[in-house]
C-alpha cells in the first residue's frame, strides 16, 4: 500500500536520466564558478536587499501628474519616429527584398551582395547607428528616424525575402506561362502570395521599433527616452513611474491592435 | 500551314529522366489535337516545351515560324495561353485581377506595377469571364471557388491574351466528370468559333475521340500513334498503353479501357 503512493520518475529505475542531472549539475557549478567574475557574490545580493525595497519605495510613488501634457507631446514624438521609420523602411525594403530572395533575384551576384548589405545594415543595433547619426546630423529625432530606419531595412527586407522565397511557384508559373515581363510575374505572383507573411512581419517590427525609439533618446536622438534619462537622473520617480507606464501602455495597445489587424487580413 | 513545328526534340531532366527521345510533330494552325499516352510518357513535357516552360535538350521547336529562344520567349508566350492541371491562379487575387494577368503581355511595366489597367483591358477581361460563365464571382477571390469554376477562371485567363495557340496540360485531371466534360466542350468552342489552336493532353480516352480533330499517342518519350480520333481501335491502344514495364500498369491499363 505505501510503495503504491511512492514517488518515482518514469525510467527505468525510478531515478531521473543521468544526462539529466549532469545538466542541471554543470549549470549550477558553472554558475557559482563564474558568479565572481560578474561581481556576483551571496553576500552583496542579501545586503543590497534592503536598498533595492528602498528604490522600489521610492519609485511606487504617486505620478507627477503635472507633466502628463509634457509626456504626452514627448510619446507622439517617439511613435511619429516609429511610424515614419518604419515606413520609410517599407518603401525601401519591398525593391531591395525582390533582389533578396533566392527566385525572385536577377542573379545569385546579386542575391549575396544584397544579402550582405542587409547583414551589414543589422550588424549594430539602433543605439548605435543612433549616435552615429547624432554626431553626422546633429541632435533631435532626425538622426534617431535614420537609425531607426536603417536598421529596420535590414531586418524587413531579410524577412520579406524569405517570405518571397517561400511562395507557391505553381501560381509563378500560370502567369509567366500567358507572357508576362519580369517586374510583372513579381508584382502579380510573388508579392501577392507573400502578403500575409508582410503584414505580420510589418506589424512585428513596428512594435519592436517603437521599444526601440524609446532609448534613442539617451544619445539625444530624440523621443521619450531623452526624459527618461533625464529623470533617473534626477531621482525624479514621480515622473520616471508615469514615463514607464505610458510606454507599457502604448506597446499593450498596438499589440491587440496588430492581433486584430492580421486576423483580418491572413 | 503549321502553327507548331517540332523537330526532332529529345529532354533528358537533370536528375537522368530521358522525358522525350526524338518527337518530331506539325500541328496545323486551328486544330484541336489531343495527346495521350501514360503516365510519364511525355505529354507534359512536350507541352511545356512548347511556350518555353521547359527547354529541349536538342531539337528545336518553332512557332509560326519563330524558332523559339531566349529571345522570342516572352514574345511567343503573349501569344499562347496556356490552362494548368492545378489552375495555378494566384489564389489571393481576385478573379478579375488572376483574368486580368492575361493582359499583362500588352501592358507596360509602369502603370500594371501600381495594379493598374486599361479600361478596355477590363471589358476584354469582362467578356471572357462571360464566355465561360462565371462573370458573377469576378470580384472574389479565386482560392474561394471550386475546382470547376477556378478551371474556367484559367480558361478565362487564356482567352483574355487573346491568344493563337492554347496549351491545356491535363485540364480536366483534377475534375469531376460532369465540370470536366464543361471544360472540353469549351475548349472546343474557342477552338471552332476564334480559330485559335488548341493542344490538350488528357488521360481520358473517351474524351480525346469525342473532342479532338486529330489524335497523338506517346509511349515513353515518343509519338506511337499519330491519326483520326477514328482510327484509334483498341489494339492501337492497346500499343499506346502497354509496351510500358512500369510495376502496376496493368490495372491502368484496364482503367484507361474502361474509359474508352
Amino acid at each position: 500500500m505505501k510503495n503504491i503512493l511512492k514517488l518515482r520518475w518514469p525510467t527505468r529505475n525510478g531515478f531521473p536520466p543521468l544526462w539529466c542531472l549532469i545538466a542541471l549539475g554543470l549549470t549550477i557549478g558553472m554558475s557559482f564558478f563564474f558568479a565572481p567574475a560578474a561581481e556576483i557574490s551571496a553576500v552583496r545580493l542579501l545586503s543590497s536587499f534592503p536598498r533595492m525595497i528602498e528604490f522600489c519605495g521610492k519609485i511606487i510613488v504617486v505620478p507627477d501628474w503635472s507633466y502628463l501634457p509634457d509626456l504626452g507631446g514627448k510619446m507622439l514624438e517617439t511613435m511619429e519616429m516609429t511610424f515614419l521609420a518604419t515606413s520609410i523602411a517599407v518603401g525601401i525594403s519591398l525593391p531591395l527584398s525582390i533582389l533578396a530572395a533566392k527566385n525572385t533575384s536577377p542573379h545569385p551576384c546579386v542575391f549575396h551582395a544584397t544579402r550582405s548589405l542587409l547583414s551589414f545594415m543589422r550588424a549594430l543595433p539602433e543605439l548605435v547607428w543612433a549616435l552615429v547619426f547624432v554626431s553626422a546630423v546633429g541632435l533631435g529625432p532626425l538622426p534617431g528616424v535614420m537609425a531607426l530606419a536603417f536598421v529596420t531595412v535590414g531586418f524587413m527586407a531579410k524577412f520579406f525575402a524569405e517570405a518571397i522565397e517561400v511562395v507557391d511557384p505553381k501560381p509563378v508559373e500560370g502567369v509567366a506561362a500567358h507572357g508576362a515581363g519580369w517586374l510583372h510575374i513579381r508584382t502579380f505572383a510573388h508579392l501577392p502570395q507573400a502578403w500575409p507573411d508582410f503584414i505580420s512581419t510589418v506589424m512585428y517590427i513596428l512594435d519592436h521599433n517603437l521599444r526601440a525609439a524609446t532609448v534613442l533618446g539617451l544619445v539625444g536622438a530624440g523621443g521619450i527616452g531623452y526624459d527618461m534619462i533625464m529623470s533617473m537622473r534626477l531621482f525624479d520617480y514621480n515622473r520616471l513611474i508615469l514615463i514607464a507606464l505610458s510606454i507599457y501602455v502604448v506597446v499593450t495597445l498596438l499589440d491587440r491592435a496588430s492581433d486584430v489587424f492580421r486576423k483580418r487580413v491572413t | 500551314m503549321s502553327h507548331i513545328i517540332v523537330n526532332r526534340i529529345e529532354k533528358q531532366f537533370p536528375n537522368g529522366v530521358q522525358a522525350l527521345r526524338g518527337v518530331s510533330m506539325e500541328i496545323a494552325a486551328g486544330s484541336f489535337t489531343v495527346l495521350i499516352g501514360p503516365s510519364g510518357a511525355g505529354k507534359s513535357t512536350l507541352l511545356r516545351m512548347l511556350n518555353g516552360l521547359e527547354l529541349p535538350s536538342s531539337g528545336t521547336v518553332s512557332i509560326e515560324g519563330q524558332t523559339l529562344g531566349p529571345r522570342v520567349m516572352q514574345r511567343i508566350r503573349a501569344k499562347t495561353g496556356m490552362i494548368f492541371q492545378h489552375f495555378n491562379l494566384v489564389g489571393r487575387l481576385s478573379v478579375m485581377t488572376n483574368v486580368l494577368t492575361g493582359r499583362l503581355s500588352h501592358r507596360s511595366w509602369i502603370g500594371s506595377v501600381l495594379y493598374l489597367f486599361h479600361e478596355r483591358d477590363l471589358k476584354i477581361a469582362h467578356h471572357a469571364l462571360e464566355r465561360v460563365g462565371i462573370t458573377e464571382k469576378a470580384w472574389e477571390r479565386a482560392d474561394r471557388l471550386s475546382g470547376g469554376q477556378q478551371q474556367r477562371v484559367g480558361v478565362a485567363r487564356a482567352l483574355a491574351q487573346g491568344p493563337r495557340l492554347i496549351l491545356a496540360d491535363e485540364p480536366v485531371a483534377s475534375l469531376d466528370p460532369v465540370a470536366g466534360e464543361e471544360i472540353m466542350r469549351l475548349l472546343r468552342k474557342i477552338c471552332d468559333q476564334d480559330g485559335i489552336t488548341v493542344l490538350v493532353s488528357l488521360h481520358q480516352v473517351a474524351l480525346a475521340k469525342r473532342y479532338a480533330d486529330r489524335i497523338i499517342g506517346l509511349n515513353a518519350g515518343k509519338i506511337v500513334f499519330d491519326g483520326a480520333p477514328k482510327a484509334l481501335e483498341h489494339d492501337v491502344l492497346n500499343h499506346i498503353y502497354r509496351n510500358q514495364k512500369a510495376i502496376g500498369n496493368e490495372e491502368h491499363f484496364e482503367a484507361q479501357m474502361a474509359y474508352a
